[in-house]
């Protein structure tokens, strides 16, 4: 009896000490990227499906996870997700899915959605819900638009407090406007804006990256 | 400041005031100011002293401890090595005897030979001499009678000696041929006897030179024995030296290990696919990192069978034949795991060409780009590299019971070090704090000049400050 309680005791410590080094740090990355499908911004979906190719998907490792979000007229609905992918632990499986997504990015480009009005806040909350989901440990959000929102009649959107607890995110290729152009001070102060709104909801860094080639550089420092 | 003023319209004479009374206050209280800086002294570098006086024994203890495990380990390898002597010795002398009785026998039979052959030499008759002096006085014989029959008769008879000594000739020739025949198979029997003296010299040689060694040991060892501080230097010297060389050569095999892992960390995330971590490590790269471990456990277990290293006693005092499974158990197991590094060094190219090809595609080029013979000797030298490393890493077992060994010593030298340091130091603080207190004593006494010569003047006899 004795050495069944010793034999107990000792394979209760060993359990103690395996769970005790298990690590419970989330070390995956969950990307987002939303893509705006109205106005002029529509035509940059292939230059957009190409840098998310070539900077965000060989960036991923086993284990992240990538939502690809179009911003149209209503965002916040789940036909707006494009896509998801979740790299799988096995390096040969994970190239196979990044061939997948690829080809999924390709025939997006080459489409021809379009939307009339942009909701950029439903596309934001919609990438929010899904990658909180995923309970990574590092979180980032990419939207490619000209940052000009323009919501349909009926539609609010408002952020939680902790709308974008633990996000980074980043605000990539923004193309000016006519009127940006004329005045650049409306485009400074529409990312301004956003700045505010977003950093106020929780996020843990706002960025406005110009320069598609430093994303990467961008992914490895908020990992 | 203003309040603290007698006469606030004349600050100075307020301030000597002051002054005069503090001097008058602290001559009488000189004693107990004194005792006050004096305790602070003492509780400050009287407890530095301490520590100073406690570090040094603990020094001193740590080097006589370190000392007896020297002497002890010293006279624990010099005995072994004078055992391993008298083991060679004994080696040489079992078989040496175990040989001579054959050895006597082959000297005693090839001595009879020479002996048998040398007395066939002897027995041989000799040649009979003088027939050409009898064929000469014949032929002179011959022509000078006119006796015709005499003439025939010593014609004959002349005849006859000619024939006689050709026979004569010819059977001393047959002779001589036959001694000289006996002579030559004496020549290699010569040879073996010298053969054999040059064994038996070389054998007698083994046992001198173990005898001699014994004698070096045997002085080594009376040396240690009477704990002579050449000899516990030269030990410390030793085994810092072994210590340095083992350390430098772990860190050689810490770097192979490295290498190592990394070669086969990447494609073991392809058999064993987890997201768990622990530590921050993946579930792949601890795998990976047993395999290391597992390599370095199997060179140790696979050095202590052949009797190389002697970690482990319950191995060494193993049976020839219980080893001999270890042995090669050890074997078989690096075999097998330098066999899958080989092969993981392979699909890691393989995954890292992938990677490539990938990357190209996704950034819009063409995959088709690599050189299929760089790649193949890549390949190669990875497999190569991957079979290779094991058991270089398996090699690191004998450094590492080098390191071990010496280590204790090593660490016992560098404790020392420090605790002496830390000695000087307690004590050199404490000598500053003192000649602080010492200096402000006598700032104190300074102050208080004036009142202790009045005080001397008055009573006429010396007061001192203290």
């Amino acid at each position: 009896m004795e050495k069944i309680i010793k034999h107990i005791l000792l394979a209760l410590s060993l359990t103690v000490v395996v769970s005790a080094c298990t690590d419970s740090k989330q070390y995956e990355t969950s990307f987002c990227a939303l893509m705006d499908i109205s106005g002029t911004y529509a035509g940059e979906k292939a230059n957009v499906a190409n840098i998310i190719k070539a900077g965000i998907v060989p960036e991923m490792i086993p284990g992240d996870s990538l939502f690809f979000v179009k911003i149209d007229s209503n965002s916040y609905a789940e036909e707006n997700l494009v896509t998801k992918l979740t790299l799988d632990y096995r390096p040969t499986k994970a190239n196979t899915q990044k061939l997948a997504i690829a080809k999924t990015l390709d025939k997006f480009g080459r489409g021809n959605a379009r939307s009339r009005l942009t909701d950029i806040s439903g596309a934001l909350m919609l990438c929010s819900d899904y990658l909180k989901a995923t309970k990574s440990g590092t979180q980032v959000m990419f939207v490619f638009s000209d940052m000009k929102e323009e919501l349909p009649e009926g539609v609010v959107r408002n952020f939680a407090e902790d709308e974008f607890d633990g996000i980074d995110i980043a605000a990539m290729n923004v193309i000016k406007l006519t009127d940006d152009s004329a005045n650049p001070e409306v485009y400074r102060k529409r990312i301004k804006n956003w700045n505010q709104r977003i950093v106020d909801s929780g996020a843990k860094s706002w960025n406005t990256l110009i320069d598609a080639t430093k994303i990467q550089e961008f992914i490895y420092n908020v990992k | 400041m203003k309040s603290f003023y007698f006469l606030p319209e004349m600050p100075g004479v307020s301030i000597a005031v002051w002054i005069a009374a503090s001097m008058i206050f602290l001559f009488f209280a000189r004693e107990p100011v004194h005792k006050m800086i004096q305790t602070f002294s003492d509780a400050t570098a009287g407890g530095l002293r301490k520590l100073a006086e406690w570090t040094k024994n603990t020094a001193e203890a740590m080097r006589e401890k370190d000392r007896k495990v020297l002497l002890e380990s010293g006279v624990a390898k010099i005995q072994g090595e004078i055992l391993q002597e008298f083991s060679k010795i004994d080696m040489a002398n079992t078989k040496s005897l175990a040989g001579y009785p054959k050895l006597q026998l082959k000297l005693d039979e090839h001595i009879s030979q020479l002996e048998a052959d040398y007395n066939e030499c002897g027995q041989v008759t000799p040649e009979a001499p003088g027939w050409s002096e009898v064929v000469k006085s014949i032929a002179k014989v011959k022509g000078s009678t006119s006796d015709r029959i005499i003439e025939g008769m010593l014609g004959e008879i002349h005849k006859s000696a000619v024939e006689g000594e050709k026979k004569a000739l010819s059977e001393l020739r047959e002779v001589s041929a036959k001694r000289h025949k006996i002579l030559g198979s004496m020549a290699p029997i010569w040879k073996r006897v010298e053969k054999l003296g040059k064994e038996i010299s070389s054998q007698v040689e083994k046992v001198m030179e173990n005898s001699r060694n014994i004698e070096k040991y045997m002085t080594q060892y009376e040396k240690i024995s009477a704990a002579e501080p050449e000899s516990v230097d030269m030990l410390s010297s030793k085994v810092t030296k072994l210590f340095i060389i083992s350390l430098i050569v772990i860190c050689v095999g810490l770097v192979g290990a490295f290498i190592n892992f990394n070669l086969i960390a990447l494609p073991m995330s392809e058999l064993v696919p987890a997201g768990v971590r622990v530590a921050g490590m993946a579930v792949s790269e601890i795998s990976a990192l047993v395999i290391v471990a597992l390599e370095l456990v199997l060179g140790i277990f696979l050095f202590e069978a052949i009797g190389v290293t002697h970690t482990f006693p319950q191995i060494a005092n193993m049976t020839r034949g219980k080893r001999k499974i270890i042995l090669w158990g050890c074997l078989l197991g690096l075999l097998f795991l330098s066999s899958v590094e080989a092969s993981l060094a392979i699909l890691r190219e393989n995954l890292a060409e992938a990677k490539n090809a990938l990357d190209i595609s996704l950034a819009g080029g063409s995959a088709s780009v690599s050189n299929e013979i760089n790649s193949r000797i890549t390949v190669i030298g990875q497999a190569m590299l991957g079979f290779v490393l094991p058991w270089i890493l398996a090699v690191i077992a004998i450094p590492l019971e080098m390191f071990i060994e010496a280590s204790q010593h090593a660490f016992a030298k560098m404790y020392t070090v420090f605790i002496t340091l830390l000695c000087h130091l307690a004590n050199m603080i404490a000598y500053l704090i003192e000649g602080f207190f010492n200096i402000l004593v006598h700032l104190f006494d300074i102050y208080i000049i004036i009142p202790v010569q009045i005080a001397n003047m008055i009573s006429g006899k010396q007061v001192s400050a203290s």
